[in-house]
């Protein structure tokens, strides 16, 4: 790295470190976009805490045991795997099977088609309630083990092609990519815009281009609000671990920590679309920066890139679909809304390898033209004091 | 004696606008040279062509035999431009370190001090920018231009908004670095700086050098009249 980026990195770094609103939108932000997120998660159907089942929903149980009457409806003599296909075939919605061996291992299996990213769907808890119902005033062990619930139901979730789901084990690195680049976005992209502003509004630009190179004075400033980044990720980051560590015996916790895939292609991949994303997001800041007057001016624009960016988030639903709409395709390949289209379904398994390539060269050749037109609208406009935007993008 | 800057038939259009039309110029080692004209003559574009903000249309510029590159400058440059700045929410000695640090000084924090310690605003150093008064601020300006030494002084209206104090001050600081050898290109409305501190001196006018050459020559083909009112026969009232 150049002697003179590395002096502008160091300076840009440091003095965004040195100021208290850093650490108060460190901490602040972080909390508005996890509720953010946590909404728009439960909206769309990731936490199921109550069963769901009415008069259309299709329902079986195989029950070899023999607890439930033989005469309802509900109940046949599928074998598992017949249950489990007309589950595939979407036959049936849920399939119980209550096995030989229910007194000894206290469980019964449930199948069902695996709805995204669920972390909790208590629609087997259903079966509970089923043979509360249905046993006999004379109990015997089993009849209890049925009144009182005291058994598991293991929760076979399914996907569309029969192969056993683990979407939300597979979706929690990518998760962690997305969620870190929307913290660089919302708290750092601001941040870049006014800081390129600030060097033109208040004529530093003159002065401080005679002693480094516009290239190094952009990439420096990119470079440093990255390194925050890395800071504002880790301050994210080391309570989580701490949380975890605490509560690594919680149910809930331990459930997810034995879910995580670590597929090292696959953390490489989104940690390449993740560094990709934040250049492309930051460098369309960046040039809005190099193109206003003012900081006054350049505000107004923040809030516009940011939804532009965040705008698939609204459609979480159709993103979790597995057949892709229309919507989904415009905005996994429109420039400003592509890091999120393509993290979150990079996250839902939904991107198939060649649209990833695809996706990750667009970003790729995005990034350097938005930055090297960067560099030269900040070398152009730097010393443009007289720079007006058109009227109607004027503030009033 | 060297010539620490060439200019040779420089051309600047802007779109359909000519700027400069033909225009050359030598700066030589250790001289004070002025670069004088009418607002809108093309002092300025000339200036930041040479530094490199503009690509000439036509021509070239070079400062000790080269294209001014800021990575790698031929010879250190002080530059205060006309519309000039720091930054403002940070403290006096930041600014003045970082521009240091920028320009190559081995310990730009013994520098800024020193050189805060000479300006009287040693007791400002932890002070944001923002905070000191007009007249303090031009003294940080000041401080920016002059350090490492420069080879090459460039001064674009550089009493332009100085109280009396600073203007004194600067006055100091030109002559003190000329006696050490700098160049400096001084562009200045008053004749009296002109008189007083320049060697050389270009008139710019229509794009072209109207006058060019030691004070005492251009007096001389003027028919020896003070150089004020010879700035007022050739722009006439178009500088009003």
């Amino acid at each position: 790295m150049s002697n003179s980026l590395l002096k502008v990195v160091k300076f840009e770094f440091i003095r965004q470190i040195k100021k208290p609103s850093f650490w108060a939108t460190i901490i602040l932000i972080p909390l508005l976009v996890v509720g953010m997120m946590a909404i728009s998660f439960m909206t769309s159907g990731g936490v199921k805490a109550n069963p769901t089942l009415d008069e259309n929903t299709k329902v079986a149980i195989t029950d070899e045991v023999g607890i439930l009457p033989k005469e309802m409806p509900i109940v046949v003599d599928y074998t598992r795997e017949e249950g489990k296909n007309k589950v595939i075939d979407k036959e049936l919605d849920l399939y119980f099977y209550i096995p030989a061996d229910f007194k000894e291992s206290k469980k019964v299996d449930f199948y069902h088609i695996s709805e995204g990213l669920e972390i909790f769907n208590n629609d087997g808890q259903a079966i509970k309630g089923i043979l509360n119902q249905a046993v006999a005033s004379e109990f015997d062990v089993v009849d209890v083990l049925a009144l009182t619930g005291q058994f598991d139901v293991v929760d076979n979730k399914l996907t569309a092609t029969g192969e056993v789901s683990n979407a939300l084990g597979k979706a929690i690195i990518p998760f962690v990519f997305l969620v870190c680049f929307f913290f660089l976005i919302t708290l750092f992209g601001g941040r870049m815009l006014m800081t390129v502003v600030e060097e033109k509004e208040n004529r530093i630009s003159e002065m401080i281009l005679t002693t480094v190179s516009t290239k190094h004075l952009i990439v420096g400033k990119i470079i440093a609000m990255m390194l925050l980044g890395v800071i504002q990720i880790l301050t994210l980051i080391i309570p989580v671990i701490v949380a975890v560590i605490i509560y690594r015996d919680n149910e809930i916790v331990s459930g997810i920590l034995s879910t995580i895939e670590i597929d090292p292609v696959s953390i490489i991949i989104n940690l390449a679309l993740f560094i990709l994303s934040v250049f492309l997001s930051i460098g369309f800041l960046t040039y809005i920066g190099t193109i206003t007057p003012t900081a006054k001016d350049a505000s107004q624009f923040i809030g516009p890139v940011i939804i532009g960016v965040v705008f698939p988030l609204y459609f979480m639903q159709s993103f979790m679909a597995t057949d892709p709409n229309f919507l989904v395709y415009f905005l996994t390949y429109f420039p400003l809304s592509a890091p999120t289209a393509l993290m979150l379904r990079s996250a839902f398994g939904t991107l198939s390898s060649p649209e990833l390539i695809i996706g990750l060269v667009e970003i790729a050749i995005l990034s350097f033209i938005v930055i090297r037109a960067t560099v030269h609208s900040f070398q152009k406009n730097a010393i443009n004091f007289g720079i007006v935007l058109p009227k109607f993008l004027r503030r009033r | 004696m060297k010539n620490i800057v060439e200019v040779k038939n420089f051309q600047m259009k802007f779109g359909k606008k000519t700027i400069i039309k033909d225009l050359s110029f030598d700066v030589r080692a250790g001289e004070i040279f002025g670069l004088l004209g009418a607002n809108g003559s093309g002092k300025t574009t000339t200036l930041r062509a040479l530094l490199g903000f503009y690509t000439p249309t036509g021509g070239e510029l070079l400062v000790d035999g080269k294209p001014y590159d800021p990575e790698n400058p031929a010879v250190m440059i002080g530059y205060l431009p006309e519309e000039r700045g720091l930054y403002r929410k940070e403290t006096v000695l930041d600014n003045l370190v970082y521009f240091g640090e920028l320009k190559g000084l081995k310990s730009p924090r013994d520098w800024a001090l020193k050189y805060l310690k000479r300006v009287k605003l040693e007791d400002k150093q932890n002070e944001k920018l923002e905070k000191l008064s007009g007249g303090q601020q031009q003294k940080i300006q000041l401080g920016v231009t002059i350090m490492n030494d420069p080879k090459l002084l460039i001064l674009d209206e550089p009493t332009k908004g100085f109280d009396p104090m600073n203007r004194r001050l600067l006055m100091e600081i030109i002559e003190e670095l000329h006696q050490k050898g700098t160049a400096v290109i001084l562009i200045t409305h008053y004749m009296d700086e002109v008189e007083k501190l320049c060697d050389r001196a270009l008139l710019l006018k229509n794009g072209v050098a109207e006058a060019y050459g030691t004070i005492s020559e251009i007096k001389k083909q003027h028919k020896n009249k003070s150089l004020e009112q010879i700035f007022i026969d050739i722009y006439g009232g178009e500088n009003e």
